[in-house]
């Protein structure tokens, strides 16, 4: 929800990056307010993964010029978990497969890692078990589910719903979600979706990374941008995305494209 | 096993029979007199001699190895003859003057001696038993600097460049054969691709052993210096004898700062008969040396002929930076036996290797896969991937798949996979209900399962070696 | 080897064989008695392994040679608390030996169970049959030197018979403690699983003092038609030790093995685990996982050897080293002619954790028929960067990132073992060993 009243969340500003030498984010300004819904669309190579991986800090990307502020706090010098412990989640687009962590043990581990940055209490395996187990409720998830490896075997629907799930448990100030919706059929996506709904509130805010507009039917974004070479090359409202779905990107580029666009 | 697939496989050799020409050969047996006779009919300096000489005292002290998963009768080494030239040897003005019978013998086997009559862009150079008869586009190579002709000629003509190098990827004391080809070898190709030159055609060898007891010694010696490339080609062929010929070459490549070798070779020698009866025992040690930062050696390999082969090229990744390929596809049928794979050696820092084995065995025979990938402490961030694959046709065949891997630096990254198929009934029926019928069905499914491979081969050579396995496989499958 | 060169080493072994020979608590059998002497001439005709022989390429046992440890012969007396901590509480059936001599005092077993379990002579006595016709007969003596050693100095060991159809609940937890420095033991265990009996072992190397000694010990198995047997096996002899051991393991028709085996301890320690599918439809899973740190050296060998159709094998061996430690595994498959609808799959996974560790690994497929499934596969490395990134972006330290994932790495294994107290105790031992700041 836009609120003209609410504050800056994450500034990012004039933001280059490059992974084994090449440059991939080009000058990338973005700002997001508590409460925002953004979504970041573009085509395959157009940089917006690896917008969200340099959000987050993976460590084969190199920032290599501009800042990025969350709630003011620089955050190009500070290590992944750092972030993490910062309010920063990222929603992976393949979640990796660890085998012989238990699902329970690692989002325990996760969940009291982030509790005890902020003072509050850690949770014993017991309280954890009932805690997590109503979140999973939420998302319909199996029980079983948790005494499987993290990941391991899991099937796409079920990667993402684990990925809501742990964002649940964080309860980041900024989720970014990356193609949260590849692999998903209609059912699991919207339980996806509903459970990202449930968790958006007035102090946080949501980056939707996405090809697709599938995924903007069901989280209602309030800003629509599109990513191009390294660039955020147009914002605009909801509308855009679903322009873009109708006409493609290649009329961002032409003059009826441009008509087009000035009155969205 | 169906009877269309059995039938498939069991076509004659083609290249088989024997050119008539009359050949200088050494007498049987090896001592130091024949291996003086060799050195003074090709006029060697004194230093080649010794070398010679030094590795038949090593070679003496050798014995023969064990450890492959092959087997056959002892070999007499002194029941083979060490030399044998076509008669008469004398300097040749030009490709005209070549003996016709060789001309036409070559022509029959698809290799273009004329340059007027090449079909393709490729520089030729032809062994004959132990002697190199003709080198192609040799002037053309010359104007950009390079050096392409037999090992005797460089011997006489670049003796500083033969002897800065010669030995010092294999030396003469590595293993067995290659002891025994240091003190006899005969000829080879050398070549020299100076400072920054990239070869503008492939360069490629022929060889072919004509004389039934004679062995083929040869010896090729590749040097690409700072940012040089080139692509190299090998071609071997014999007739059909019921006796077996020994083989025993030695190929080194040295590659320096940014400079590129690829080498590919497709070994159609003779493979004996169905009962195992003949074929050449192919011995030999391949190995290139990535000396350079960002040197690059590849082999490709494609093995269908021989009675016996034991091949490993390998790569010794000395430079920084330097990547290291193995491309091989082996295949054998009737009672022939492959032992051959590859070694890896990381020992600068930032190494890269990759190995992609392919073997597929018929008949009686044995393939296997022999491999080692050593990441030695210097070698930081050393990366390999290698991958094994084979496929049986009939139920009497094995393959065998033996990687050794050592890892010493624990920032290297090595991962082996291999894994075992057969051309199912059901694959067959699928294929058969579409239409098409089980020839047609195995060899596609077998240059599907090659493909890795044959994309890594000049493209004539490729539409040769897939011409080549569906023929060596007819009527295996049935 | 046309003429073998014996070493002293050897000689002095034969010599004390000959002396020693009355002394064995095995029963005057003269069945028994030609094994042994056959074994002994084994011994005369055989050689030490050296790096020479491709078997034993990677593993240098000349530290052994230079310490000819005797054999133990007087077990130190030891009572329940001395050896509480080794103990399963959900464990009741034990059969424990301390330095070589069988403790009846320690020993326990439900009789109500039906399982037949203790010491190998008592067993040899009331089942003379069922044990001649299997001792000596499964491992291999004829080409393995310390097979035969330890078989031409069988005093007593380890007899287990589960008879046909009988499903023994409690797991059988076999237990060698080596309680005294400089000496040798050579364990000897013989499980015979009857058509259709199930069971499940724990098999246990320990020492109650860091001390250097040798253990040469030898399992035989054999699992009749549609036997069930589970084999946990834990190796944690002192880190001073030489451990020797060879298992086989023979297994019959629509018959499962399934084995867990850890390596723990010892300086220098060869496990061959040699396993044949002689039936068909006749499976196994076998798992391990070595950790090791320091100077130690551990070489498992394992053989698995599909003779029979229908056949399936699984296997995961993975080694955590760190140190200078020095990891070697390697793992042969054979199909042999016939052995039509094999399946089998095996991984061999290492983790380097120090830049002087080192691990060797061969993994190889010898396949003699067509209708077959076989894949295998190693990797050796670091732990896996973007598993770091994920457990690191959901807000775990690096360090923490890292130990999970170590002990996540050996967990793998840990996971696969069936009695709830040792997979306590080896979790609890693993965590340990993988946790650094």
């Amino acid at each position: 929800m836009i609120d003209p009243n609410s504050k800056v969340l994450l500034e990012v500003r004039d933001l280059h990056a490059t992974v084994d030498g090449t440059e991939i984010l080009k000058g990338v300004d973005f700002t997001v307010k508590s409460g925002e819904i953004h979504a970041i669309m573009g085509l395959n190579g157009s940089g917006k993964s690896t917008f969200a991986k340099v959000l987050a800090g993976h460590p084969a990307y190199e920032m290599t010029q501009g800042t990025v502020r969350l709630d003011g706090q620089d955050l190009s010098s500070l290590a992944p978990e750092e972030r993490a412990r910062a309010g920063v989640f990222l929603a992976f687009q393949y979640p990796i497969e660890i085998p012989g962590v238990a699902n329970d043990q690692f989002l325990r581990l996760a969940y009291n890692t982030v509790q005890a940055q902020h003072g509050k209490e850690e949770l014993d395996p017991l309280e954890f078990d009932d805690f997590v187990r109503e979140k999973m409720k939420q998302l319909e998830m199996k029980p079983d589910f948790l005494d499987r490896s993290v990941n391991e075997g899991f099937s796409g629907g079920e990667k993402k719903r684990n990925e809501i799930l742990q964002m649940a448990l964080l309860e980041p100030r900024l989720a970014i979600l990356d193609e949260t919706d590849s692999g998903l059929d209609i059912d699991a996506l919207k339980i996806v979706a509903n459970g990202v709904n449930r968790l958006a509130n007035k102090d946080n805010a949501i980056v939707l990374v996405t090809h697709y507009q599938r995924l903007l039917d069901y989280i209602v974004p309030d800003y629509v941008h599109v990513m191009e070479a390294g660039r955020i090359i147009k914002t605009s409202g909801k509308e855009l995305a679903l322009a873009l779905e109708t006409h493609g990107y290649d009329w961002l580029h032409s003059e009826a494209g441009r008509a087009l666009g000035t009155q969205l | 096993m169906s009877a269309a697939l059995q039938h498939l496989v069991n076509q004659p050799y083609k290249h088989g029979f024997v050119t008539n020409i009359e050949s200088d050969v050494a007498p049987k047996g090896l001592n130091e007199d024949v291996i003086r006779l060799i050195s003074s009919k090709k006029n060697e300096p004194e230093w080649l001699l010794a070398f010679r000489l030094e590795a038949y005292q090593r070679w003496l002290d050798m014995t023969e190895p064990t450890w492959q998963n092959v087997k056959h009768p002892k070999i007499d080494f002194q029941a083979i003859s060490y030399y044998s030239a076509p008669k008469p040897k004398k300097k040749l003005a030009s490709m005209d003057e070549v003996d016709p019978e060789l001309l036409r013998t070559f022509e029959k086997l698809g290799v273009p001696m004329h340059e007027r009559a090449a079909l393709a862009w490729v520089a030729v150079d032809v062994i004959f038993d132990s002697v190199s008869v003709a080198t192609t586009y040799k002037e053309k190579l010359a104007e950009v600097g390079i050096i392409f002709c037999s090992i005797s000629e460089a011997v006489q003509h670049h003796p500083e460049l033969v002897k800065q190098y010669l030995g010092t990827v294999v030396p003469p004391g590595d293993n067995f054969y290659a002891a025994l080809n240091s003190a006899v070898f005969t000829d080879g190709s050398f070549c020299y691709i100076p400072k920054g030159v990239k070869c503008p055609m492939d360069l490629s060898t022929y060889f072919r052993i004509n004389t039934q007891e004679s062995g083929q010694f040869e010896r090729t010696l590749i040097i690409a210096e700072e940012g040089a490339s080139v692509s190299y080609l090998e071609g071997c062929t014999a007739p059909q004898f019921d006796t077996n010929q020994l083989h025993a070459a030695v190929v080194e490549l040295v590659a320096l700062d940014n400079a590129d070798i690829k080498y590919s070779t497709v070994q159609n020698w003779y493979a004996g008969d169905e009962n195992g009866v003949g074929g050449i025992y192919n011995f030999v040690t391949k190995r290139g040396l990535a000396k350079g930062r960002n040197s690059r050696i590849s082999w490709t390999q494609v093995e269908t002929g021989s009675a016996i082969t034991w091949k490993y090229p390998s790569c010794i990744l000395r430079g920084e930076n330097s990547v290291g390929e193995f491309y091989s596809v082996a295949v054998t049928n009737h009672h022939q036996q492959a032992d051959t794979g590859t070694k890896m050696i990381h020992i600068g820092r930032n190494t890269r290797s990759t190995i992609v084995s392919k073997g597929i065995s018929a008949g009686q025979s044995n393939s296997s896969y022999r491999g080692l990938v050593r990441i030695a402490p210097t070698a930081t961030n050393a990366r390999n991937y290698s991958q094994c694959d084979s496929m049986l046709i009939g139920s009497q065949c094995g393959a065998h798949t033996f990687p050794y891997i050592q890892v010493q630096n624990n920032s290297a990254q090595v991962e082996h996979e291999a894994s075992t198929s057969k051309i199912g009934e059901d694959q067959l029926f699928y294929f058969a209900q579409r239409g098409i019928d089980a020839e047609e069905a195995v060899s596609m499914i077998i240059n599907g399962f090659c493909k890795e491979v044959f994309q890594q081969l000049p493209l004539e050579f490729a539409v040769e070696a897939t011409k080549l396995l569906s023929f060596k496989l007819e009527g295996s499958v049935g | 080897m046309s003429s073998v060169i014996k070493d002293d080493y050897l000689t002095q072994l034969i010599a004390s064989w000959k002396a020693e020979a009355a002394a064995s608590a095995m029963p005057a059998m003269s069945w028994l008695d030609q094994l042994r002497t056959s074994a002994a001439g084994r011994i005369e005709a055989l050689r030490l392994p050296t790096t020479r022989d491709e078997e034993w390429r990677f593993t240098d046992i000349t530290p052994l040679k230079s310490a000819l440890f005797p054999r133990a012969s007087v077990a130190s007396s030891l009572t329940g608390s001395d050896i509480a901590r080794y103990t399963l509480d959900d464990v009741p059936n034990r059969v424990v030996f301390v330095d070589g001599q069988f403790s009846a005092e320690l020993s326990s077993i439900e009789h109500d169970s039906g399982v037949i379990a203790g010491n190998l002579s008592s067993l040899a006595r009331e089942h003379t049959a069922t044990v001649a016709h299997h001792l000596g007969r499964l491992a291999d003596f004829q080409d393995d030197i310390f097979v035969a050693l330890n078989t031409a100095f069988l005093h007593d060991g380890v007899g287990i018979i589960i008879p046909a159809d009988v499903s023994a609940a409690a797991p059988i937890h076999v237990l060698f403690i080596t309680s005294q420095p400089e000496q040798t033991t050579y364990p000897r265990c013989l499980v015979i699983a009857e058509p259709g009996a199930r069971a499940t072992l724990v098999e246990e190397y320990v020492a109650l003092r860091d001390a250097a000694y040798l253990t040469n010990s030898v399992m035989e198995m054999h699992l009749a038609r549609s036997a069930q047997v589970q084999h946990m096996r834990v190796q944690r002899e002192s880190q001073q030790a030489f451990h020797i051991a060879n298992n086989t393991t023979v297994i019959a028709p629509d018959a499962c093995y399934r084995a867990v085996s850890l390596t723990l301890g010892a300086q220098i320690s060869r496990y061959s685990q040699n396993i044949v599918l002689a039936g068909e439809h006749a499976e196994c899973a076998i798992d391990g996982l070595t950790l090791i740190a320091g100077k130690q050296l551990a070489d498992t060998h394992t053989f698995i050897d599909h003779a029979k159709p229908h056949g399936r094998s699984q296997q995961l061996h993975k080694c955590i080293a760190d140190d200078s430690a020095r990891g070697v595994f390697s793992g042969k498959i054979m199909v042999r002619p016939h052995a039509q609808l094999t399946d089998s799959r095996q991984m061999s996974r290492n983790l380097l954790l120090s830049d002087k560790a080192r691990v060797d690994t061969k993994p190889q497929l010898e396949i003699f028929a067509d209708d077959v499934k076989c894949a295998h596969g190693a990797t050796i490395g670091q732990l896996d960067k973007e598993a770091l990134f994920y457990l690191r972006s959901r807000g775990l330290s690096d360090a923490a990132a890292r130990n999970l994932l170590t002990y996540a790495f050996g967990g793998e294994v840990i996971n696969r073992i069936p009695v709830a107290s040792l997979k306590q105790q080896l979790e609890k031992l693993v965590l340990v060993s993988t946790q650094v700041n």
